[in-house]
C-alpha cells in the first residue's frame, strides 16, 4: 500500500501543491513549525478516513479566502491504482469520492486504503481519559477488519437515538416511550454485546505485541498488562433494564461499551498515575506499534504509516528502537529538526509556508 | 456577478437533493439556452405535481386524484401489505416484479433525533387497516439500518398481538454477484437470514 501522488488545492496553508513521496520507502517532510508539514500527511489522513487525526474542525482545513479545499491522491494497492478525491467546503455536505464513485460508507475507504497514524498526541492514549483508549480500540478493530466499522458507528447512533428520545421522555415512561425505548435498547444490548466482546479479543491480540515492543523501546523487561473492563455485569439485557430508572432520571445510558475502560499497567503500577514521562511515551508508541502489527497480520500488505513529529520527544536509542520496529511499507514521517540518525530517508521534501521543495514537489 | 433572474435559478436549483453549485450552475445554462416550450414543459410539470399529487387515503403512497394505481388495482391481493419507509421503496419493489399485494408507506422511520416516533408516522392508521381489512400477512419492508431495523421491530412487537403472519424481508446478496466480492457486511447479514433449501 503506498501513496504515489497527492494534490492539494485550498488547503491549510496551501494554494496548489503536488506531493509525491517515495513508492516504497521512507519519505521525510522537513520544516519549522507553522510550514504545512503536518498538513501534508493530514490530508492523507482525511482522504482515508474523511477526518482530521488533529481533530481539526472543518473551517481549520479550508485556506483563509477560499471557499473549499480540494484534495486528491492516487494509492497503489497490491499493483492497483485507487484514486481518492474529497471536496471539503466551508459548509454544504463534503464530497469524497473512491474511484470515482461517491462514498457512501466510510468502510469502503478503511477498505480500499489502510493506514496508521502516530502523532505527538498519542501520549494521551496513556495520560488521557477513557474515551482516548475506547477510540483507539475502535480504531484499531476497523483497521484490522473494515466491517467493524459498522459495529462502532451503529453503536454512536443508537446511543444518540437514545439520547434523544430520554430527552424527549422528560423522566416519565408513558407506555409510548416504553414502547420504543424497547426498541433502541435491544439494539443497544446487541451491538453492544458485539462490540464489548471484539474489543476484548482485540485486547487480547495485542498484547504480546505491545509487550514486545515496549520491552524494545523501554530497554526493560517490565510486563504491560491490559486489562478490558466492562462497564456493567452479566448480560447487557439484564444491566440495561436495572439502569433504566437512572437513565431516564439523568438521559443519558448508563451502561455499554462507550462507558468502559482499558486499565493498563506497567508491572504491578496503573500506567496512567504511576509511570514516568519515558514509560508513558515508550508504552503510546508500543500500543501504535502492537495496533499497526494487527493491522499488517491482516492486511495482504502493509498499511500506508503517518509519523507525525514523533521523533522530538525521543532520546536517540528509543528512536533507534522505533526505527527498527517499524514494519517494511510506506512510511511518511515530519520532523522539525534534522531526522535521527537511525532514519535513512529515501526522499526528503522541505516544507516552507505552504510551499513543497525539493525531491518530492514539482516546480 | 449573474442577473439577479439567473442567480435565482441557480440557487433553487442548488437546494435539490444531491446537486451542487457547479451542476445547478450548468443546469441553470442549460435551461437558458433550451426552447421556451421546453422550458415551460418542466414548470407546468412541477406545478402538477404540486397541485395533483395527494396521499393515498388507504395505503399514503403518493396518488392522482383518490386511490393510488395499487390501491384501485382490483387484481391485488388485498391480504398481503408490504410496508415501507417511502413511496420511492413502492417502485424499487414493483420492479421486482414479484409482489402482487399491497403497500402501506410509512413515511419515514423512528429517529427521536429528528423527533420522529410512531405518532409522526402512519402506524395509526396501518393499524385501523388491519383491525378492518382482512389483511392475513404484514411484510415488514423498512430499510436494513439501523433505523429502519428498529422500526421494523417495533411494529412487530405492535403487530403481534393481532394475530397476523409478520414477515421481515431478508438483507441478502445482490443476485448476480460473486460471493467473493460481496462485502462481509452483506454477507454476514445474508448467513444471519439464510432459509432451508426446499428439497
Ligand atoms: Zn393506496
Amino acid at each position: 500500500m503506498a501513496v504515489t501522488a497527492l494534490w492539494l488545492t485550498d488547503f491549510r496553508c496551501f494554494t496548489e501543491a503536488v506531493f509525491e513521496p517515495d513508492p516504497a520507502g521512507l519519505t521525510v517532510l522537513r520544516g519549522p513549525n507553522g510550514s504545512g508539514k503536518t498538513s501534508i500527511l493530514e490530508a492523507v489522513g482525511w482522504l482515508v478516513t474523511m477526518r482530521s487525526f488533529r481533530g481539526a474542525p472543518r473551517e481549520a482545513l479550508v485556506r483563509t479566502g477560499a471557499d473549499r479545499a480540494i484534495l486528491r491522491a492516487e494509492v497503489d494497492a497490491a499493483g492497483r491504482r485507487v484514486q481518492l478525491e474529497a471536496e471539503i467546503p466551508l459548509t454544504g455536505p463534503v464530497r469524497a469520492q473512491l474511484n470515482r464513485q461517491v462514498v457512501r460508507r466510510r468502510a469502503d475507504l478503511a477498505e480500499a486504503v489502510r493506514m496508521t497514524v502516530f502523532s505527538p498526541d498519542d501520549l494521551q492514549l496513556v495520560q488521557g481519559g477513557p474515551s482516548a483508549r475506547r477510540d483507539f480500540l475502535d480504531e484499531a478493530l476497523v483497521n484490522r477488519h473494515p466491517r467493524n466499522e459498522a459495529l462502532v458507528t451503529d453503536l454512536d447512533r443508537v446511543l444518540r437515538q437514545r439520547t434523544a428520545l430520554l430527552r424527549q421522555a422528560g423522566g416519565r415512561l408513558t407506555p409510548e416511550v416504553e414502547a420504543t425505548l424497547d426498541v433502541w435498547d435491544s439494539r443497544l444490548v446487541r451491538t453492544g454485546e458485539q462490540l464489548a466482546e471484539a474489543r476484548e479479543e482485540l485486547v487480547t491480540s495485542l498484547a504480546p505485541l505491545v509487550n514486545e515492543a515496549y520491552e524494545r523501546l523501554a530497554g526493560v523487561s517490565e510486563p504491560v498488562g491490559l486489562g478490558y473492563r466492562r462497564s456493567w455485569e452479566g448480560d447487557l439485557a439484564g444491566a440495561v433494564v436495572r439502569a433504566r430508572p437512572d437513565d431516564l432520571r439523568r438521559q443519558v445510558t448508563g451502561v455499554g461499551p462507550h462507558r468502559d475502560e482499558l486499565e493498563i499497567t506497567i508491572g504491578p503500577r496503573p500506567s496512567r498515575t504511576h509511570a514516568s514521562q519515558g514509560e508513558q511515551r515508550s508504552l503510546a508508541l508500543g500500543l501504535r506499534l502492537a495496533a499497526h502489527g494487527l493491522a499488517c497480520q491482516a492486511a495482504p500488505e502493509p498499511p500506508v504509516l503517518l509519523l507525525d513529529d514523533v521523533f522530538s520527544e525521543l532520546d536517540p536509542a528509543r528512536s533507534e528502537a522505533l526505527v527498527e520496529l517499524l514494519p517494511p511499507g510506506q512510511v511518511l514521517l515530519t520532523t522539525a529538526t534534522a531526522p535521527p540518525p537511525a532514519v535513512s530517508p529515501d526522499r526528503v521534501v522541505e516544507v516552507a509556508s505552504g510551499r513543497l521543495l525539493g525531491t518530492g514537489g514539482r516546480p | 456577478m449573474y442577473t439577479a433572474p439567473l442567480q435565482a435559478l441557480i440557487d433553487e436549483l442548488g437546494r435539490l437533493p444531491g446537486v451542487g453549485p457547479k451542476s445547478a450552475q450548468r443546469m441553470a445554462f442549460h435551461l437558458l439556452k433550451v426552447a421556451p416550450e421546453d422550458a415551460l414543459r418542466l414548470t407546468e410539470a412541477i406545478t402538477a405535481v404540486k397541485e395533483r399529487t395527494t396521499l393515498c387515503p388507504v395505503c399514503f403512497n403518493v396518488a392522482e386524484g383518490d386511490l393510488c394505481d395499487m390501491c384501485a388495482d382490483t387484481r391485488r391481493d388485498p391480504s398481503l401489505v408490504c410496508v415501507v419507509e417511502d413511496p420511492r421503496d413502492i417502485v424499487a419493489v414493483e420492479k421486482t416484479q414479484e409482489f402482487r399485494g399491497c403497500y402501506h408507506v410509512l413515511h419515514g422511520a423512528l429517529n427521536p433525533i429528528e423527533g420522529i416516533g410512531p405518532d409522526q408516522l402512519r402506524v395509526r392508521e396501518l393499524l385501523t387497516r388491519l383491525d378492518g381489512d382482512a389483511i392475513t400477512e404484514v411484510i415488514l419492508c423498512t430499510n436494513p439500518n439501523l433505523e429502519g431495523e428498529a422500526t421494523a421491530m417495533y411494529l412487530a412487537r405492535l403487530l403481534r398481538p393481532l394475530g397476523v403472519r409478520i414477515t421481515r424481508i431478508a438483507s441478502g446478496l445482490p443476485v448476480g454477484g460473486d460471493l467473493e466480492y460481496a462485502d462481509e457486511l452483506t454477507l454476514g447479514r445474508a448467513l444471519e437470514g439464510r432459509r432451508d433449501v426446499e428439497a
